[in-house]
């Protein structure tokens, strides 16, 4: 690849990505990471496919209705590179289990649809201290940004509170165009060049084609990441294998 | 004075968006989306609770920069002011 050369490459190659759903954002993130050449795809699903799945999820076809996402998610991946080492874990993330299914992964994307998974993933990026890639979409409208831990907001400090739950139709475009844009941090990142959605959360409108972004801070009081952390979560582990970000 | 207000997601279609608002002088934020969110009861109740407090995940901004709902009772707004409300969106 001319844009990143053989050392940028052999970067990806090496790296190790844990994408956490292999939905409407999970099918175009691990697609493209797979391009990339990403070395290492972990993705976790606990879904089996549905027909109302397919106008946007990708990597699923007519033929995988009723099959499990993970297994369809490999078959796919492999075919598209078989170059890369794709794992797949047809599970539930929870806290029992979430730090060691992300492992030592060097980032996670965050490819959810709920804000209890995303907290805990923000949390285990925290601990790890590995980036978390968010995406989150409804209909036309979606956001993006980039958790660097110990540098940027985290996603308690953007978003204290989740929103309630509902059930709300969506644009396969709209995962596409959010999951493009992580997958582009996730290369930057891995790539130590550009620069990244650090404490800038990106809004995306598609009625209106409009694209803005909000400059977001840390919560010094944050319950993930600030003083109004608890010991439960305490634990820095120091995640092997996290490229150095290139100083400017 | 004038200023305008951009509503996102799921508050955009019950309020529309981009009104813009003939704000008397010394008008404070809280107050405007709450003037604009009466319009449609279904829009108030998504950004308001039962007391009229901004709802926690309610995210606000004045020409860019965000306002925590707390402080919008005491930030004015200005002429040309460009307010946005939204909720983040969940879906993956």
């Amino acid at each position: 690849m001319m844009l990143f050369g053989d050392v940028g490459q052999e970067r990806l190659k090496k790296a190790n990505i844990f994408i956490a759903g292999a939905g409407g954002l999970g099918s175009p993130v691990s697609i493209y990471l797979a391009v990339a050449g990403v070395g290492t795809l972990t993705v976790v699903d606990k879904d089996i496919v549905e027909l109302t799945n397919l106008n946007r999820q990708i990597l699923h076809y007519d033929r995988d209705i009723g099959r499990k996402k993970t297994a369809s998610a490999e078959e796919k991946l492999r075919a598209i590179n078989p170059d890369v080492i794709v794992k797949v874990i047809d599970t539930t993330i929870e806290e029992s289990n979430g730090s060691q299914l992300v492992g030592r992964a060097d980032g996670i994307v965050d490819a959810m649809d709920n804000y209890p998974t995303r907290y805990l993933l923000n949390d285990i990026a925290l601990e790890k201290k590995i980036p978390l890639f968010h995406g989150a979409i409804r209909g036309f409208y979606g956001q993006a940004t980039t958790i660097i831990p110990g540098k940027t907001a985290c996603l308690r400090c953007i978003f204290p509170s989740a929103p309630p739950k509902e059930v709300f139709p969506v644009v396969g475009v709209t995962p596409g165009f959010i999951g493009m844009i992580q997958v582009n941090e996730v290369l930057k990142y891995l790539l130590g060049t550009g620069d990244l959605l650090a404490n800038r959360l990106l809004i995306w409108d598609g009625m209106t084609a409009h694209a803005e972004e909000i400059a977001v801070v840390k919560n010094p009081a944050c319950i993930s990441c600030g003083a109004g952390h608890t010991s439960k979560n305490a634990p820095a582990v120091k995640a092997k294998n996290v490229p150095e970000r290139k100083k400017k | 004075m004038t200023v305008r207000i951009r509503f996102f997601a799921r508050f955009r279609e019950l309020l529309g968006t981009d009104i813009i608002v003939d704000a008397p002088k010394g008008k404070v934020l809280s107050d405007l989306v709450k003037d604009v969110a009466s319009k449609n009861k279904e829009g108030y109740d998504a950004i308001f609770d039962e007391k009229g407090t901004f709802r926690e995940f309610v995210i606000l901004m004045q020409n860019g920069k965000r306002v925590e709902t707390t402080a919008a009772a005491m930030t004015r707004v200005a002429d040309g002011d460009e307010i946005a409300v939204f909720p983040p969106v969940a879906g993956g």
